[in-house]
């Protein structure tokens, strides 16, 4: 499974050393592409405002998910859970469209701030779905037990509901970080001057030939994230997890 | 507030603050790639401005982005067709002549089109003709003609090359095509002719391996497919890509005898551009001959600016596909923006040509 | 308690989801403008203002046996789509979900990692590993050839949307089946071992039924946005792979025709939220009141 899921990496990685400009063969190794890439600013720019959004937004969308899942999971509603789902559902464009009709009404100027408003809103759904999942046939009465000890409201949902829920609430983060560093159609469309970010670079790439210099960015991107993950995993200690 | 969540912050606002600051920015919404990096510099040096330099990727793209009241854009560069929409839409600036004394370097062929009679509000930048392209032994070995449409679509033909050809996936350009091959004009508004032109798509689409916008340069250069519809530009990049990795076939292109599109992009200014006189400075700024013809040595793209051609690499110049002849340039058109109706009828169309 | 939770989340949503999608919805009963965009919903003359919308778009769409067809192959697709992910994801979530807990979340983050590379950019590695010059298409062609049967192409084909669907999608059934999976009482499973329960058995009595929670949130989340798909069998399906999320795009791109595009948005996503809903009342009908 995991090699199905890294062969295609293999690839990007490769090409990113291929002196070729169009990737149609293997013509030899060069770092050509990384020199072009650290000359180009505007690619730069273009991952640190993706990494930017995508880490506002799938924070922002994973602290109101987490409630959405919680909320779904306590009580009976009407709204909440249609609010949920639809969107899951809606095709982007349309989405992007409203969104950036609505913003224009209400005289927002677009750029960051509109594509971060729009990525959380996107993004939560599919935290409040992992939550829900997470959540569903939990045991009440560990709560139930903390309050009869004496806990707070606050604290039962401190030490007992959060480490509960920790595995779902990080399977979520990691959904809609992915959501939103991927994005191109919302982003497209709510993105004022000078947001670019990098979906927005790479799939306007279309009347001008895609190079390499796009595959060591991604290589450059997979090599950083893939560090921080290790890094995370030696140094933190052990993430809760729901087992005891 | 723990260190990571500091740094975010401090980086947020940094972002936001130095968007908000810089005086003097030109806001460009072009093409990806359309402008050479060192032009860029040159421009930025010039005039002790920076520039911000956002992309779309196609016409239709930017047309929706504008509909829905997307406004901060200082300088624009549709297609032709999408120049006639966005007039019809009052969306452009009239542009005053007086700052632009660089005009007169366009060739007076690409002046006075159509979309913009008089060239009131748009200033040509650069063009692509769409056309053949195709693996010059092969098909000199299996006898097909390459200099007419009917390789794409003639099924005695197309047999010998079945899934070795790709078409572009644009219902305007393969129609266009499909209407020059049946000898009507691109623009024709007769919808019994434009059935008969979705019936030669049909008919020839199972030979086809794909519609395809991206990837047929790359194909094309590994010798993966035979014969493809497509850009000048691309097919020049392909060509020298073939002969650098040492392939045994060489890439050629060509104008065929029933004519092509001619694509031309055109700098135009939004009515409510905040600074219209920034991109008045950079329009003619590219007007001057030596910063034209850097886009066309970066990307192999045409050229309308007649002064630009002594900058122009001789390989590119010399390339007919790019740089046609007066008789070719003659057998070329612009594809006109579409009524409602006509759009509609293409849509439905084009649902057809792809569902089956 | 109650409305803290509940609210913040909900007030997001109606402003940055309800309010603007509502602003499309009610555009889908009006006339599309000349040159695109949305036209005035009522016109104002000497009797004073008056609405002026239509029911045309959802004629049309119910009229057409274009659409349905559309409708119809989407919804193959994303069930197949749905289907390869849930036999693919199963066995690795539990694998996640059964090591220890220092290697836990290292294999979690493993999986989700592939997915910070640009979706085009994995798309474009994708078309190579399945290139007629690349060993996968060249292997399979030898056997197909030395059984005797004409050689096929991997490329451009229903073959490649399939796989180039399950491998966008894959994380969005992995990281549900995770969360849900992660919480099982490894003592359930002892126990039902001390019982005489095989292997087998445990799976299908005791692990699979404790997770269709699990299960249904990853179906949807993968079911649904497949449905509305558009970008991979625009660039992997080759000249049949038109879905239905292509023809709403090109109704508010090529055609300008934002009320269509709209109407069939409308019509798109009732068609999710009542298969999903489906599912769901089956899955519990099926199980019992317990999940």
């Amino acid at each position: 499974m995991y090699l199905f899921l890294y062969l295609p990496l293999v690839v990007v990685v490769a090409y990113s050393f291929n002196q070729s400009r169009l990737g149609a063969e293997w013509t030899g190794f060069t770092l050509h592409w990384y020199q072009v890439l650290f000359a180009d600013a505007e690619m730069m720019r273009a991952a640190w405002n993706s990494l930017v959004i995508g880490l506002v937004a799938s924070v922002s969308a994973t602290v109101f998910g987490t409630l959405a899942g919680l909320a779904l999971h306590k009580f009976r509603l009407r709204l909440l859970p249609v609010l949920i789902v639809t969107p899951l559902a809606i095709p982007d464009i349309l989405w992007g469209v409203s969104l950036l009709v609505f913003f224009v009404l209400l005289n927002l100027t677009l750029g960051m701030l509109s594509v971060i408003l729009a990525h959380v809103a996107f993004c939560i759904s599919y935290v409040a779905v992992v939550i829900r999942a997470r959540l569903s046939g939990m045991d009440e009465s560990l709560v139930e037990a903390a309050r009869d000890l004496g806990a707070t409201a606050w604290g039962s949902f401190r030490f007992v509901t959060l480490p509960l829920m920790a595995p779902g609430i990080i399977a979520g983060a990691l959904l809609a970080f992915t959501m939103s560093i991927d994005d191109f159609v919302i982003t497209f469309f709510t993105a004022g001057v000078g947001t670019t970010t990098l979906p927005l670079k790479i799939y306007t790439m279309i009347k001008v030939t895609v190079t390499p210099e796009i595959n060591a960015v991604s290589t450059l991107l997979m090599v950083l994230t893939m560090l921080l993950v290790l890094a995370i995993a030696r140094l933190s200690p052990q993430i809760p997890s729901g087992k005891p | 507030m723990s260190a990571p969540t500091k740094v975010i912050l401090l980086a947020m606002l940094a972002l936001f603050s130095c968007a908000a600051t810089a005086a003097d920015v030109l806001r460009i919404y072009n093409w990806n790639n359309y402008i050479a990096p060192e032009t860029l510099e040159r421009f930025e040096t010039e005039c002790k401005c920076r520039v911000s330099y956002d992309t779309y990727g196609s016409n239709e793209e930017l047309l929706a982005k504008i509909a829905a009241g997307a406004t901060g854009y200082d300088l624009l560069v549709p297609t032709g067709n999408a120049v006639e929409s966005l007039i019809k839409q009052h969306a452009l600036l009239p542009l005053d002549k007086r700052k632009l004394p660089n005009l007169g370097n366009i060739g007076a062929a690409y002046l006075d089109r159509f979309f913009d009679p008089g060239n009131v509000y748009s200033v040509p930048y650069a063009y692509t003709v769409t056309l053949i392209g195709y693996n010059e032994q092969k098909l000199h070995q299996l006898g097909i003609p390459t200099n007419t449409w009917a390789a794409i679509f003639e099924p005695r033909y197309l047999r010998k090359l079945k899934g070795r050809v790709t078409v572009l996936d644009d219902p305007r350009e393969l129609m266009a095509a499909a209407l020059l091959y049946l000898g009507y004009s691109v623009n024709d508004p007769n919808e019994t002719h434009w059935r008969e032109a979705a019936g030669v798509i049909m008919r020839a689409k199972k030979y086809w391996a794909a519609f395809n916008n991206t990837s047929y340069i790359r194909l094309i250069a590994a010798g993966d497919i035979w014969l493809a519809q497509g850009y000048s530009n691309d097919f020049f990049q392909a060509g020298l890509e073939a002969r650098k990795a040492g392939k045994n076939f060489t890439i050629g292109s060509v104008i065929p005898e029933q004519g092509a599109v001619l694509s031309l992009d055109s700098m135009v200014i939004p009515r409510h551009a905040p600074r219209p006189d920034l991109a008045y400075r950079f329009v003619n700024f590219m007007l001057a001959g030596s910063n034209s013809a850097e886009l066309t040595n970066l990307i192999g793209s045409g050229n309308p600016n007649v002064a630009a051609l002594p900058y122009i690499k001789p390989a590119i110049a010399a390339t007919a596909a790019i740089f046609p002849d007066r008789q070719t340039l003659a057998r070329l058109e612009q594809l006109r923006d579409l009524t409602r109706r006509q759009r509609q009828l293409l849509n439905r169309l084009w649902t057809e040509i792809k569902l089956y | 308690m109650r409305r803290l939770l509940v609210w913040p989340p909900q007030a997001y949503l109606i402003a940055f989801f309800l309010v603007p999608t509502l602003i499309m919805v009610a555009s889908s009963f009006a006339w599309p403008g000349e040159e695109g965009g949305l036209s005035s919903f009522w016109v104002r003359d000497a009797q004073g203002i008056h609405f002026d919308l239509t029911f045309d778009n959802y004629r049309d769409i119910f009229t057409s046996r274009l659409f349905l067809v559309l409708f119809a192959r989407s919804l193959g697709y994303a069930g197949l789509t749905t289907a390869s992910c849930l036999l693919a994801a199963y066995p690795l979530a539990l694998v996640i979900a059964r090591s220890a807990g220092k290697y836990r979340n290292l294999l979690l983050l493993m999986v989700i990692v592939p997915f910070w590379t640009n979706f085009l950019i994995r798309i474009y590695a994708l078309m190579i590993i399945l290139g007629p010059q690349a060993a996968l298409a060249r292997i399979l062609n030898a056997l197909l050839d030395w059984v005797g049967l004409t050689p096929v192409s991997l490329l451009f084909s229903p073959f490649a949307v399939l796989v180039g669907m399950v491998y966008i999608y894959l994380p969005f059934m992995v990281l549900p089946l995770y969360a849900n999976l992660e919480k099982h009482d490894p003592d359930l499973l002892d126990a039902a071992r001390d019982l005489g329960a095989g292997s087998w058995q445990r799976f299908w009595r005791i692990t699979f039924p404790l997770s269709l929670p699990g299960v249904m949130a990853g179906s949807a989340l993968v079911f649904i946005p497949a449905l509305g798909a558009f970008a991979v069998p625009d660039i992997l399906g080759g000249t049949r792979g038109i879905m239905i999320g292509n023809v709403i795009k090109m109704q508010f791109l090529e055609a300008r025709d934002w009320p269509f595009g709209s109407a069939l948005s409308i019509m798109l996503t009732l068609l999710a939220l009542v298969v999903t809903g489906l599912a769901a009342w089956l899955a519990r009908r099926k199980v019992g009141a317990g999940v």
